[in-house]
């Protein structure tokens, strides 16, 4: 394994792509901007999508750092690091980029204009479902957020100063606690910023698909990182090439799982057949969403699967990073799926398209951009994990090298 | 063949005493340009599958089958007895739709990928069988134990008797024997 090491490539020279997330600001930031000129309304939706968007990714690559805490791994303290900066995106970036949805928020939400005397589905959620209720709920999911991210990502880099054990003992610790956490929270955030855009709709895997989602699309992303690293030689010492496999077979399980919270969510409304919860699914048979809903269910699931099926697949890099970006342009289609219809029952109007394009350029640039300060800023991997040596390889059994000096009958 | 005795043995099994001699010796009989040939150990040994060129089973395959399988005859005998045979209205469901079948055939894909496994990883071992003529040397019960054996058929093409015997002696087997098949 180690030997391949020599074979690597010439560092991948990436100086050219440099101005692309300042690009990305001034192009979405614009396409943005006349877009809250015009229609306001239409401009809250898209925003709306492109903060779930990285949102997810974010709130994934949380997940992947507890889990790594919580299951003590040693493969993955090389990817730790980047994911840490990816979930400490979950505190002032995407709180900034949380403002504009609060501004626009009687906008969007349509049962801030509903007396709740005339309609118990809002009455039934009342200390919630209020402008304030409504504002200091996700002030909470916030501070939850903003306090783990920022332990995890401090006493690890902590750690690279003092090399301590104790700290990792530490971040097991806000990891056990935070994995509970996580899940309410991340459950909060789809429900009262996903979900109740069309709040008389009742479904109990909401939480559950929006996890599947999150992970999904983060280790997407996160194996591209894990590429571009590698070949950059950045990371190239600490992530072994067995390790793309294990990153590629957690992306494949994740595959399967969304596609089966989906359908579980879609089955169970089709088989109780109220209209309570039909009427969500009824509105994205109009127009273009049941074209939309078709290339989702092959896009994001088939495709994927049988691609992704064979076991030399999930270390092809030709075949599992087309994937991984086509992931990409499939969760901000689900996200749209899920997202858009409240705005427009009959069918999206195509004339539209640019604005959540806009928008999902401009805060990709503006979080590309931060991530990239964190990562330049700090050691590229965890300098003095217990476990680095075990991810780097170097405590494997001494059977590895096959050299022409393997000790041929010596004893 | 030079040899009309190779009809009677199955095969040359030699025996070291540490993986990395085991390693060592498979890379010299692979270079050597032999096809059939196995090696026994009494746990994984990393890296001999690159060595041997062991490429993907292809038991996937079989249990892709056996799912496939399983799931459209599910799928269609719901729809033969439901919609076709003996429409039958249940709850005001339409008489067939994919949401309906999807479960039951997908708990049947599962049974049917499994069995595919099962039967694809006998079929592709050729077992069940109740001997094999490596079970009648006495030193072959090393390889649970502390041996690493590494045996060349008498079917691959290079095989000789001879040669092949030299091959394995000058590679530092500690032991070379003649394994004889036996009906």
């Amino acid at each position: 394994m180690s030997h391949e090491k020599n074979h690597l490539p010439p560092p991948l020279d990436l100086s050219g792509w440099r101005m692309l997330p300042t690009l990305l600001m001034f192009v979405g930031g614009f396409l943005s901007f006349v877009g809250v000129l015009i229609n306001p309304r239409e401009f809250g939706f898209s925003w709306l999508l492109a903060f779930v968007f990285y949102l997810s990714i974010a709130l994934g690559a949380l997940f992947l750092v507890i889990v790594h805490h919580l299951t003590d791994a040693g493969w993955s303290v090389g990817i730790r690091r980047f994911n840490e900066h990816l979930a400490s995106l979950l505190r002032w970036p995407l709180t900034v980029l949380f403002v504009p949805i609060v501004l626009l928020a009687p906008k969007i939400y349509h049962w801030l204009n509903i007396d709740p005397a005339t309609d118990n589905t809002v009455a039934a959620k009342l200390p919630v479902f209020t402008y304030s209720g409504f504002i200091i709920a996700s002030a909470i999911l916030f501070a939850i957020w903003w306090f783990l991210t920022s332990r995890l990502s401090s006493l690890s880099l902590q750690q690279d100063k003092t090399g301590a054990a104790e700290l990792t003992r530490k971040m097991r610790f806000h990891s056990g606690w935070g994995i509970v956490a996580f899940a309410l929270t991340l459950s909060g955030a789809a429900v009262l910023w996903v979900k109740a855009l069309e709040h008389e709709w009742y479904s109990a895997m909401y939480g559950v698909y929006f996890f599947g989602s999150s992970t999904w699309i983060t280790l997407a992303t996160v194996y591209c990182i894990a590429v571009v690293l590698r070949r950059q030689r950045i990371l190239s010492s600490v992530l072994q090439p067995n390790y793309f496999y294990f990153i590629g077979v957690m992306f494949f399980a994740f595959t399967l799982f969304q596609a089966y919270i989906e359908f579980a969510q879609y089955f169970v409304v089709w088989n109780a057949n109220m209209p309570t919860e039909t009427f969500w699914y009824l509105i994205r048979e109009n127009g273009n969403w049941f074209a939309l809903s078709m290339i989702l269910i092959f896009g994001h699931f088939f495709v994927p699967f049988f691609l992704l099926l064979p076991v030399k697949a999930k270390t092809t890099f030709k075949v599992i990073i087309p994937v991984c970006l086509w992931a990409w342009l499939m969760h901000a289609a689900d996200l749209a799926f899920n997202i858009l219809p409240a705005a427009h029952h009959d069918g999206y109007p195509l004339k539209w398209i640019w604005l959540p394009l806009g928008c999902l350029m401009f805060m990709g640039g503006f979080l590309a951009k931060i991530f990239l300060n964190k990562f330049n800023a700090n050691p590229p991997y965890p300098q003095r994990d217990p476990r680095l040596l075990e991810a780097m390889g170097v405590s494997a059994n001494v059977v590895y090298d096959l050299g022409e000096t393997s000790p041929g009958g010596a004893k | 063949m030079s040899q009309p005795v190779n009809d009677k043995i199955y095969g040359l099994m030699a025996e070291f005493n540490t993986p990395a001699e085991l390693l060592h010796a498979a890379k010299k009989v692979r270079d050597a340009g032999y096809n059939r040939w196995d090696v026994f150990t009494p746990f994984p040994i990393h890296g001999i599958d690159e060595v041997m060129k062991l490429g993907n089973s292809l038991v996937g395959w079989v249990s892709l089958a056996g799912g496939a399988f399983m799931f459209a005859n599910v799928a269609g005998l719901i729809w033969f007895t439901n919609a076709f045979d003996y429409p039958l209205l249940v709850g005001g469901k339409p008489m067939f739709s994919v949401p309906m079948t999807f479960v039951p055939a997908y708990i049947m894909l599962i049974m049917g990928a499994a069995i595919g496994a099962l039967v694809g990883m006998l079929g592709l071992n050729q077992l069940p069988r109740l001997h094999h003529p490596l079970f009648f040397k006495k030193c072959f019960e090393g390889a649970s134990r502390d041996k690493f054996i590494l045996v060349i058929g008498a079917l691959d093409e290079k095989f000789s008797a001879t040669e092949t015997k030299q091959l394995l002696e000058s590679l530092g087997g500690a032991r070379v024997e003649i394994v004889e098949e036996r009906d």
